[in-house]
């Protein structure tokens, strides 16, 4: 067969193309009720009293829920986040309330009824804010809270709510003997994953006891066992449904509205309830990504070799933790960006605002740390006079390198860095970096940087696959992957139809996941879900050969080891006129006399990550995931010097996916990831005035980029150096398009402007503002 | 969807209109004259604003009126922005319409939706600031007065009860100018404005600009024109002028900052006077 | 004078069938289209401010956001939305270009795509990218959906 490697459109394109996929506001229950948040409109306030006396009187309003009536916290890493404020208002636009109504539009007017007193607190409205001696304390608690997820340290009477460190080799010393050496300082904003779909969920308590969730996430597996853990239930009773996601990119992979649509339905006797996020909602109370602002000083021999990186990261997690300990630990595992350097100093801190809190966004810090690591790398470049690709190459990682915690790098799960830059020198006709007067006053610069990323997934982290068999011989597959738009369960259908050798159309792969029927998987996050499902797919479809194996030996009196299998038969493999159909064999095979033996044909398979582990609390050391996937971006601007206005018109990646499965859809994924990087650092980034008040809610101000805003031209080329142990070779993709693009605009745009862009978005204010302080 | 009940109305007439208003008043109901609702229904939806009834005017022929009558040129209220651009009876209009939010919600957004918008930038009215002849005909309870665009943003303009059926220019002088209208934002093409500039070269070789975006109103200021019709300076010297003499200060929002508005005017009124004066 | 002051029943064509539906006078378009009694939910709540475009349907073949007009205001007008594209030449087009990965705004800019393509002056670039920038996409780079549109309008001309 060959159905890997080849361009089959998305098992779902023809609904997606008819208005007839279907998302989870797409199926309603006549009779479902409403609940909607009621967002605070202060950023640091004691909560003095929350009236809801008139809201109760609106017609249709069944129920009302503040802080007091939940005793829960809520946290993957740290339980510090109660799902409704509770004492204290610690985010504007945290909810306060929740009310539960008939209709949508008798909660939202009761809603608007509901009024907190509160007493302000000064707000926390940066990292600087946050790190202040005299900093008010976000979270009084914190250092008292439950662990949920060790590790994570936390430090007392202060803003820190973790901290993460890598050291290797001898950073003082290795510092002190560099020649030329740079600092950079970093600071980026907060921003939004702006998912076209807003959150959503639903839930109902059935008479029996069991819990029906209905949600766009990307972990229903997660929601399973968080509302468990939350409300002491059995995880079996929860029946988590995820039908297809309108978009996530990390924002859907943590547990919010999950928790407040049980609340709900607990609170009008079990009846279905429907929580959908407003836009509002969906940027100011729901989680953004991480802001950040990094130290990053690296020092090199003369020749251009580093020889230590000193960095300082402090995110901007906002109010709560949700996963920043994870990131802290992604961010810290690879702090050097793919380059080789034996000295390494990196500290890495979690601190609370009294900003929105975060979770994952796509690329999983990846993104804000190559930001910071390549515009250094540039500055580097800068003051050793050299070729910033040249310098790129020179320090690039390779087998038998080591990683900052010290992870051991071979071919197979690194992949080949220097051959992805000299692709991308012939592939963006790269010029050295000059600045190239096009017109009067105009000029026209290229920008590069690279990257590196790897999971930094849970080391037990599971899937599993099934395959039943239909009467015609056709299969059917059942994964725990959830379909975001990355074509997740294409590309599972796809590595099946080539195991079974069969047409890519006889594979059926339903479009929900529902954590009864299907078999776990993780979450659909780290760009794994490839590896992971596509691990597990050939298990169950190796189990499934073996009893199409077994049971057509019995029926044709020959070993297994004689037979074969292709067309939808299994032959003799010396004589293929002897053979059976599939479809013979797939309900059981039934005799001429019609006596019968097998019963259904039914493939099972799993993975389960190895070898992983959690870093050394102390040196950091440990390996943080199964395989990086390295790559370069470029881009290629025109630059106006008076108005400081510019123009992308190239944009290019050169990835090393391992093996390409699907290559219109990977290229689409690397585009979109392009055109979402170049968003980031061009216009996006949440605004917050001085009461820490959430300015840009909407998309009229949180800008993104529309039709006609992209790079003229797209240029993406894979090469292929095979993960060894995944399916196919194939490596991670989904993420990685997004991190380095914007550090390679930053990095174009500095040159054109002669100025140092280390902040996003970077707007023609943004040059301008330097051009002035220069 | 709108989290309150309303009552909807659609009158065939002016005078249906008017007295639907006092009728509705009268009932201690809160009625609306409703236009092309993007600005209505989005913050309803927020519930920054309360009202108990619409009254849509796009039924009532004079509200649709498009075209030349004598000397002048009449558009109705109820016109959409893409029909002015459709028609392009008075291609500055057009220009300055074109820029106006995005292309699918300029086929709903109104002439007088945006003339009398609560959002501050109302950019449709530079063009009809820059005319010595631009009047708007309003429904009154005493019948149509007449009123001049000039005094679009006084509080007189307009009362409750009152509603704008059509603004009419006159046509001799609308298309006897040489004109320019850029929008500037901070980054997208669709955003509001930084600033937005619409200028006029009249036929004696004055130069008029009207502004949105600098501050929270549209405005015209004689002391900026007087200054852009010195030709005995340069354009870049008189932008320079221009925006230092600006009858109110610049904003500062997350647009950009007051010194950045500043400089993007200023770069912009000398290419707009450095191309006008090459027309 | 049209009064409508409380539930009734409203006459629309949608994709060329007459339909009739109860509605609120304060109902939007969107709201109505998704309801029980139509469950045309291929139009999509992104913002329900005008902002994004995955609401968009034709009236009268014009593209409006469903989320910004009221179905009082469309009475007896011709709705067009993503289900009443049979076989359109968009659809293709969108199919060949993987124009789309999670699929939530592309009934948006299909509909917008469809309409450009009856539009008359629809060779027009300029044209295309004006009307196309009324949305968001968050997944694609909006190269492919250019493409698509642009593929789909030169084959018709």
């Amino acid at each position: 067969m060959n159905i890997i490697g080849t361009s089959v459109p998305r098992k779902e394109a023809p609904n997606k193309v008819t208005g007839r996929a279907r998302y989870t506001n797409d199926i309603n229950v006549p009779g479902t009720f409403h609940a909607v948040m009621v967002p605070a409109h202060q950023a640091h306030a004691q909560i003095v009293s929350i009236d809801v006396d008139e809201a109760k009187k609106v017609p249709g309003v069944k129920a009302i829920i503040t802080g007091d009536d939940v005793s829960i916290l809520c946290g993957d890493v740290t339980e510090d986040r109660p799902p409704l404020a509770k004492d204290k208002v610690r985010y504007w636009g945290e909810p306060i309330a929740l009310v539960v109504a008939r209709n949508e539009a008798a909660a939202r007017r009761a809603a608007s009824l509901i009024k907190g007193r509160y007493k302000s607190l000064p707000v926390v409205n940066s990292i600087a804010d946050a790190l202040d001696k005299k900093a008010p304390l976000v979270h009084e608690k914190n250092g008292s809270y439950t662990v949920a997820t060790p590790p994570v340290t936390p430090k007392k009477s202060s803003n820190i709510a973790d901290e993460a460190n890598v050291t290797k080799g001898d950073m003082d010393k290795a510092w002190k003997a560099s020649d030329v050496k740079v600092k950079v300082h970093i600071s980026l904003p907060q921003i939004d994953h702006a998912a076209m779909e807003p959150r959503i969920a639903k839930a109902e308590i059935l008479a029996d006891g069991r819990v029906l969730i209905h949600a766009s996430t990307q972990a229903p597996f997660e929601v399973q066992k968080l509302l468990a853990k939350y409300f002491k239930l059995n995880p079996g009773q929860i029946n988590v449904t995820a039908p297809l996601v309108g978009g996530a990119f990390g924002g859907k992979a943590g547990v919010q509205l999950e928790v407040l649509a049980y609340l709900a339905s607990k609170a009008v006797d079990g009846q279905m309830v429907k929580i959908v996020n407003t836009r509002e909602d969906d940027l100011a109370t729901s989680p953004l990504g991480m802001g950040l602002e990094a130290d990053i000083a690296l020092g090199a021999s003369k020749d251009g070799r580093i020889q230590a990186a000193d960095m300082r990261f402090f995110m901007d997690i906002g109010a709560y933790t949700d996963s920043a300990p994870r990131i802290a630990r992604a961010i810290a595992a690879q702090c050097t960006g793919p380059y080789a350097v034996a000295n390494v100093h990196t500290d890495v801190y979690c601190v609370y605002t009294n900003h929105t809190y975060t979770t994952a966004w796509r690329g999983f810090g990846h993104m804000p740390m190559t930001f910071a690591v390549e515009r250094a790398m540039d500055e580097l470049a800068e003051a050793l006079k050299m070729d910033p690709m040249d310098l790129r190459e020179l320090n690039a990682i390779r087998p038998d390198d080591i990683t900052p915690t010290k992870a051991r790098l071979t071919r197979s799960n690194l992949g080949d860095l220097p051959k992805a830059l000299t692709h991308m020198r012939q592939l963006i006709g790269w010029n050295g970096g000059r600045v190239e007067a096009v017109a009067e006053g105009k000029v026209r610069v290229q920008g590069v940087a690279a990257f590196w990323k790897t999971s930094s997934s849970p080391p037990n982290a599971v899937s599993g696959a099934l395959i039943t068999m239909n009467s015609d011989g056709s299969v059917n597959l059942s994964i725990g992957a959830v379909e975001c738009g990355p074509g997740t369960k294409t590309t599972a259908a796809q590595i099946l139809a080539e195991k079974l050798r069969i047409p890519l159309d006889r594979v059926f792969i339903h479009e929900d996941v529902n954590t009864q029927v299907d078999p776990e998987h993780w979450k659909t996050v780290a760009s794994l879900s490839t590896y992971m499902v596509g691990r597990a797919v050939l298990d169950a479809a190796n189990d499934l050969i073996t009893q199409l194996m077994a049971l057509a030996a019995a029926v044709l009196k020959c070993s297994p080891d004689d037979l074969d299998y292709g067309d939808e038969k299994i032959f003799v493999r010396d004589d293929p006129s002897i053979y059976l159909d599939f479809k013979d064999l797939a309900l059981g095979y039934k005799y001429k006399e019609g006596d019968s033996i097998g019963g259904q044909l039914m493939g099972r398979g799993k993975f389960m990550i190895r070898h992983l582990n959690l870093l050394d609390q102390h040196t950091g050391h440990g390996r943080p995931g199964p395989a990086w996937t390295v790559g370069v971006q470029a881009v290629e601007v025109e630059y106006d010097q008076n108005t400081h206005q510019y123009r992308l018109l190239k944009a290019a990646t050169v990835m090393d996916a391992g093996k390409v499965l699907n290559p219109a859809i990977a290229s689409g994924q690397v585009m979109g990831g392009m055109n979402m990087g170049l968003g980031v650092a061009s216009r996006e980034g949440i605004f917050y005035d001085t009461e820490g008040r959430f300015l840009n809610h909407q998309f009229r101000l949180y800008k993104v980029m529309r039709m006609g805003e992209q790079p003229k031209q797209y240029l993406v080329e894979f090469i292929e150096t095979p993960q060894v142990d995944s399916a196919y070779g194939a490596r991670p993709i989904g993420e990685h398009a997004v991190l380095a693009i914007g550090a390679a605009l930053a990095n174009a745009l500095s040159r054109a402007a002669n100025v140092s862009l280390n902040t996003l978005p970077i707007t023609p204010e943004t040059i301008w503002r330097e051009r002035r302080a220069h | 969807m709108l989290p309150f009940d309303i009552e909807y109305y659609r009158p065939d007439t002016i005078e249906e209109a008017v007295k639907l208003y006092r009728r509705l008043r009268e009932n201690n109901q809160e009625p609306v004259f409703y236009g092309g609702g993007t600005e209505l229904l989005t913050r309803a939806r927020l519930q920054d604003v309360h009202y108990d009834a619409v009254i849509d005017l796009k039924n009532i022929p004079e509200v649709r009126i498009h075209g030349q009558k004598g000397d002048w040129l009449e558009f109705g209220a109820g016109l959409r922005l893409t029909d002015l651009a459709d028609q392009n009876l008075w291609p500055l209009l057009t220009a300055t319409a074109d820029r106006i939010a995005d292309h699918t919600t300029r086929g709903q957004i109104t002439l007088g939706g945006n003339l009398l918008s609560t959002i501050p930038y109302r950019e449709i009215s530079l063009p009809f600031l820059l005319m010595d002849e631009a009047e708007a005909l309003i429904a009154t309870d005493n019948g149509i007065e007449r009123r001049p665009m000039a005094d679009l943003t006084s509080d007189s303009f307009i009362k409750p009860g009152e509603f704008l059926v059509s603004v009419r220019v006159n046509g001799g002088e609308a298309k006897g100018v040489a004109y320019r209208s850029h929008k500037m934002t901070r980054q997208d093409w669709i955003d509001y404005p930084l600033v937005t500039v619409a200028v006029i070269k009249r036929p004696d070789g004055s130069i008029r600009a009207a502004f949105s975006g600098w501050a929270g109103f549209p405005f015209v200021s004689s002391e900026v024109n007087r200054i852009l019709s010195d030709t005995s300076r340069s354009p870049r010297r008189r932008a320079q002028q221009a925006v230092s003499h600006m009858p109110v200060k610049a904003l500062e929002d997350l647009h950009g900052r007051r010194e950045y508005r500043e400089f993007v005017t200023e770069y912009t009124l000398a290419q707009i006077l450095d191309e006008l004066e090459d027309d | 004078m049209r009064e409508f002051t409380q539930p009734e029943q409203v006459s629309l064509t949608i994709n060329n069938e007459p339909r009739t539906v109860v509605a609120y006078p304060g109902e939007t378009l969107l709201y109505t289209l998704r309801g029980d009694s139509l469950g045309l939910t291929g139009a999509k709540p992104g913002c329900e401010n005008g902002d994004c475009g995955a609401c968009t349907v034709l009236v009268d073949g014009v593209p409006v956001k469903s989320c910004l007009v009221l179905t009082a205001e469309v009475e007896d007008h011709h709705i067009t939305t993503v289900e009443g594209l049979r076989e359109a030449p968009i659809q293709k087009a969108f199919l060949d270009h993987m124009a789309f990965q999670c699929g939530y705004c592309t009934s948006g800019f299909l509909m917008l795509g469809h309409a450009l393509s009856q539009h008359v002056d629809r060779a027009d670039e300029g044209r295309r990218t004006e009307w196309l920038r009324s949305n968001i996409c968050r997944c694609t780079s909006y190269q492919e959906i250019a493409d698509a549109v642009t593929e789909t309008c030169s084959s018709l001309e």
